[in-house]
């Protein structure tokens, strides 16, 4: 496989130079790890980033739903990912219910 | 050069043809009066381990035929007008990808389904652009039975030095006439194959599409290690679509210049017994081509033998035009008389390169060859 | 885990041309991870696409690629497979180019039985040129010629290509691209005409103006209409009329190959075998 080597201790991690900004993986995140957020310089003033790498399970399904290469996933052997928790859950929904952005007053 | 004696049709000397000249694939689809080239070639091409297609329309039989020679082949395919008319878009994709093939029309009567089995030379026009857009057509005209074969051979050296489609004219009389043919031997043929340039050096250096100005593309076959994108959309030197205005207006123009700019390679004409025109009052000029030629060379016979000097100009080549050599020739000779089953179609590019408005014309229509009698009667009727 | 797809990309031709969210990124990417699970060299894929959105596939996979007219991609592969038999000859199109211009080339591709994969991305729309109805645009959605609402009825790509002889055909959705990865393996793994059709969203031309604007809506509408072929076939008529079956709905592994069958006619013409007569087929009509 044409594997590519996570930088160290991260679970994920994006290329904002190909990211469209489409809200696809942050709707398709499980635990809330995505959000877009405000980038007036970019595709739709937007851009991912990534605002819960704790929170990762390691899913795949952000890589898999990206059209732009932009969102990679490491190996269960280059981090150890986390269990989906609830508070993870209600993070994501907040996010969803939010346009895909992280409310700013979130905690 | 030796030569062999065949006896064969015209339709299927050109099939002989592009197999003695390396062609190892064609596509086809039945069109009368060109289908014999196919059925031949259906014979031929699998004994030497090509391939031979009857695709499901004639749109499909050019892009089959375009799709193998983008691969690398030697590729061929044999139609009449309404197929021609079919494939244009195609064909204007190998203009502008520059991939070579060998596309034979035997011209029937027309426009439309005109008359299937019956002669013309309606296409002459058609040839010179048959798809939209700028490019410069290379079209051969077979004027007799050997011609059939070293014309079709010709046009596939040519294909392959300009790296475009080469179309080779036989008209319906010339297709289906049976008789001898002295052609050249098939080890001569195969020595002066002369295919493709390629590109050897590394892959990473490689760009097909960065030539000079006058010069086609280097267009390596596929599967071999040097990975490049067909299109036809205006592209860069790797193949890739581009709109940049540079690139663009260099791009059409070396489509133009590539060809022009080496006439004399493609140019090919008979002059039948001009050498005695030196342009006194009397003399006549015939311009023909295809089957009405060998009507026009019985007809100078019987003018001289009625003590008129006429001569035969007959492209071979018909695009590019040989429009200096007809200029010379119309600018010493007054009385010229252009022979074709059409209406005018090269008369006007004789009018064109000749700057002449005064150029007359034997024109026929249905379906009918000239004979060597109505040409001696127009001849003396109008001059 | 993390996949490395520059290895198969031109890099220098990022990023697409697609709109934000386009589902044809998500094919191209199964299509490579596909590619890279099979082992096939770079060297020895040629890509042919069409014209439309679909038909920009081919310049971003660093393969052996072509860009043709528009519903022509089958026919040039026809020629490029039949010159090279030994070579892998994928096609690329959307649901204008395969299904309207180019219906008679695919419906014949399918009845030789050539060893093409045919990947056919429908979206339901002409997108590149904005919103013009396709053969699979359904009725009363609207369309920029048909604003009025789309009167052309619509037909069932698959069942098309079945009829017309693919011995592997398949259908699956962006919304599941580890299963178009598979499908499009197996595909490429039969020896045949393989017809995958895979359903993409096309919110900025389909979606906007018919209510799914957002490719996430989009994606909920194709998950809507598609359900796997084994619940499919359990249902009522009245029930599949307005479902798509997805998984493998076809696979023949008997049928002979149009390569290996000219092989056939190669080898009789060179005296190695007598002529192919109806016998050597069980097909006597």
């Amino acid at each position: 496989m044409a594997a590519m080597v996570a930088p160290e201790n991260t679970p994920v991690w994006v290329d904002t130079a190909r990211c469209k900004a489409c809200d696809i993986c942050v709707d398709a995140c499980p635990a809330g790890v995505l959000s877009m957020q405000a980038e007036p310089t970019s595709t739709l003033g937007a851009m991912i980033t990534v605002v819960a790498p704790d929170s990762c399970i390691g899913c795949n399904e952000c890589e898999l739903v990206c059209p732009d290469f932009a969102i990679y996933v490491a190996e269960k052997k280059e981090f150890k990912f986390a269990k989906l928790t609830d508070d993870s859950k209600a993070r994501q929904e907040a996010i969803t219910n939010n346009g895909y952005r992280l409310p700013a007053d979130y905690k | 050069m030796a030569t062999r004696e065949v006896i064969s049709t015209g339709n299927e000397l050109s099939a002989m043809a592009g197999v003695d000249a390396g062609c190892t694939f064609f596509g086809g689809y039945p069109l009368t009066p060109s289908s014999e080239v196919m059925h031949v070639i259906s014979d031929l091409l699998p004994k030497v381990g090509g391939a031979c297609i009857q695709m499901e329309d004639e749109i499909g039989a050019i892009c089959a035929v375009i799709g193998a020679g983008m691969a690398g082949s030697r590729t061929m395919t044999g139609t009449s007008g309404p197929g021609m008319s079919l494939k244009a878009e195609n064909l204007g994709l190998a203009q502008m990808a520059e991939v070579p093939l060998v596309c034979v029309n035997v011209m029937r009567g027309g426009p439309s389904t005109g008359l299937p089995t019956r002669v013309s030379q309606g296409d002459i026009k058609q040839s010179s652009n048959p798809s939209h857009g700028d490019y410069r057509s290379i079209t051969l005209c077979a004027g007799n039975l050997a011609e059939c074969y070293t014309e079709t051979v010709r046009a596939f050296n040519l294909a392959d030095r300009f790296m475009q489609p080469v179309i080779v004219l036989l008209d319906e009389t010339i297709g289906h006439m049976h008789g001898k043919a002295d052609i050249p031997t098939v080890e001569d043929i195969k020595a002066g194959i002369v295919p493709r340039k390629k590109f050897d050096g590394p892959a990473d250096e490689y760009f097909p599409y960065e030539c000079g100005p006058t010069e086609p593309a280097t267009l390596n076959p596929m599967f071999e290690g040097y990975r490049y994108h067909f299109t036809g959309l205006h592209h860069d030197r790797r193949g890739f679509p581009t709109e940049e205005i540079e690139t663009c207006r260099k791009l059409i123009q070396r489509l133009e210049d590539k060809v022009m700019a080496h006439q004399d390679e493609i140019e090919l004409n008979e002059e039948f017994m001009c050498d005695d025109l030196t342009g006194e009052d009397g003399e006549v000029l015939i311009i023909a081509y295809g089957s009405v030629s060998l009507a026009a060379k019985e007809a100078i016979r019987h003018l001289r033998a009625d003590g008129i000097k006429a001569g035969l100009f007959r492209p071979i080549t018909i695009w590019p035009s040989p429009a200096q050599r007809i200029a010379e020739l119309t600018g010493k000779i007054k009385n010229v008389l252009c022979v074709e089953l059409n209406i005018r179609q090269f008369t006007e590019e004789v009018e064109r390169a000749s700057s002449r408005l005064d150029i007359e014309g034997l024109y026929k229509v249905n379906g009918r060859a000239i004979s060597p009698n109505e040409i001696v009667s127009k001849v003396k009727e109008v001059f | 885990m993390a996949f490395n797809y520059d290895k198969y990309l031109r890099l220098e031709k990022m990023p697409t041309l697609w709109c934000w969210g386009c589902g044809d990124g998500v094919i191209l990417k199964s299509f490579i991870r596909a590619v890279d699970k099979l082992g096939i060299s770079q060297d020895d894929m040629c890509v042919v696409s069409g014209i439309g959105c679909s038909g920009r596939f081919s310049s971003y996979v660093d393969f052996n690629t072509v860009h043709t007219t528009h519903g022509r991609t089958v026919a040039y592969a026809t020629g490029i497979k039949l010159a090279n038999p030994d070579k892998h000859v994928v096609c690329v199109a959307g649901d204008g180019d395969a299904l309207a211009i180019g219906g008679n080339h695919t419906i014949h591709g399918c009845r030789r039985n050539i060893d093409i994969t045919f990947i056919v991305i429908n979206n339901f729309i002409y997108g590149l040129t904005n919103s013009q109805t396709s053969p699979t645009t359904p009725q009363g959605m609207w369309t920029v010629t048909q604003k009025a609402g789309n009167i052309d009825p619509t037909f069932d790509a698959c069942e098309l290509a079945i009829a017309s002889g693919a011995s592997f055909v398949g259908r699956e959705t962006v919304n599941s691209p580890k299963k178009m990865e598979k499908l499009i393996i197996q595909a490429i793994e039969h020896k045949g005409f393989s017809f995958v059709e895979l359903n993409s969203n096309c919110h900025i031309n389909l979606g906007r103006k018919n209510k799914m604007a957002s490719a996430m809506a989009n994606l909920d509408w194709i998950d809507d209409i598609t359900v796997s072929k084994r619940k499919y076939d359990a249902m009522t008529e009245e029930e599949q009329l307005n479902l798509l079956p997805l998984g493998i709905l076809k696979q023949d592994t008997v049928v002979r190959e149009y390569c290996d069958m000219y092989q056939d006619i190669i080898d009789a013409h060179q005296g190695k075998r007598g002529k192919v007569t109806q016998d050597d087929f069980v097909k006597k009509i």
